[in-house]
């Protein structure tokens, strides 16, 4: 584009033969000159201005070019080095946030240690809530086993790990999480944990929670944010999904990330 | 106490959505849903009862705020 808009200028400036311009344009006008002289017998070796002025246009022209796509070419390495510098740093980073962050220390549905290294190599989709739930923890947890199942369906997806995690552990012990989600899917696998190891893996999901007052049963409830975490094969937080989001809407989002996820890891 | 199973979760939200058809039916009446309050109250946990009552003020609200009906109390007005 810039040699075709630039060349009119190019094509004057030769007419007039005014070689001390020349050196100062850029690489992409000399080149395109030399062409066009290569084509052509140009002016200057007709002797229009009679006297020989040292080494001919042609040689400077020459000179230029090579001169312009030396810089440039130093430029785009330069560039290219930045850029493959900031991937790497980015990489860097995504790795340590893989090992790091979002780590937890519970004990599974079946009394078994259960850490985020663990679930390395699987897609987790991941939901905190508790058993004395009313009504939106088992619709969000029907839901995210909906989308499972809807994954589960397609051949060639990789297999999705369906996780549910107390913020109730007062109540939520190991026995109750067992009873608690063998209503849902045979995979879903709850966590639960000592009352800091559930502060410290909701904590590090920003999830907040708050248990209500007890009444005369010593029955409360317990207020928590409501949202489907997924987490990717490196163990990245890699998406969220709120209350509004249909079980379609999220198995869509999950295909796409299955889609696109390259490992950061090995 | 043991949480409600899934069955159990059932029957409560059936006796819940039966008493609130009925209030809907009746403008509101809880005089005329007795008998289904009392089968709301005995198929669900106490304190779920305290939370749908509150969940279905809320949704009431809510419908009638959208529907760009609700008007600011006096008192909330003025300040």
């Amino acid at each position: 584009m810039l040699l075709l808009t630039r060349s009119p200028t190019a094509w004057h400036r030769l007419s007039q033969l005014k070689p001390p311009v020349l050196p100062g344009t850029l690489g992409g006008q000399a080149l395109h000159l030399r062409s066009w002289l290569l084509s052509r017998k140009g002016p200057a070796e007709t002797g229009g201005q009679g006297q020989p002025q040292g080494p001919g246009l042609r040689t400077r022209l020459l000179i230029t070019a090579l001169f312009g796509a030396g810089l440039s070419g130093a430029w785009l390495a330069l560039r290219a080095e930045k850029e493959r510098l900031q991937q790497q740093k980015r990489t860097e980073a995504l790795r340590q946030a893989a090992v790091g962050q979002g780590d937890f220390h519970l004990l599974d549905h079946r009394g078994q240690a259960r850490c985020k290294a663990d679930f390395r190599g699987q897609w987790v989709l991941m939901y905190f809530g508790f058993t004395h739930c009313p009504d939106i923890c088992p619709d969000e947890l029907e839901k995210l086993v909906q989308v499972v199942r809807q994954l589960e369906a397609e051949p060639g997806l990789p297999p999705v790990q369906p996780v549910f995690v107390t913020v109730d552990p007062e109540r939520d012990d190991v026995e109750a999480m067992a009873r608690y989600v063998q209503d849902f899917h045979p995979r879903l696998l709850g966590l639960t944990g000592s009352t800091e190891q559930v502060a410290q893996a909701s904590h590090s999901y920003r999830v907040y929670y708050s248990a209500g007052p007890k009444d005369e049963d010593q029955d409360y409830i317990v207020d928590h944010s409501i949202a489907i975490y997924l987490l990717n094969p490196d163990g990245l937080f890699t998406d969220y999904y709120g209350r509004s989001r249909s079980a379609e809407q999220i198995s869509d989002s999950v295909r796409r990330h299955m889609a696109a996820f390259r490992s950061v890891l090995s | 106490m043991a949480a409600p199973s899934m069955k159990q979760r059932q029957v409560c939200w059936g006796a819940r959505d039966e008493y609130w058809k009925c209030l809907d039916e009746n403008l509101e009446d809880a005089s005329q849903c007795k008998k289904l309050r009392s089968s709301f109250e005995s198929s669900c946990p106490q304190q779920w009862i305290k939370y749908f009552d509150k969940r279905r003020d809320y949704l009431k609200f809510k419908e009638k705020f959208e529907a760009g009906q609700f008007e600011p109390s006096e008192t909330t007005a003025k300040s």
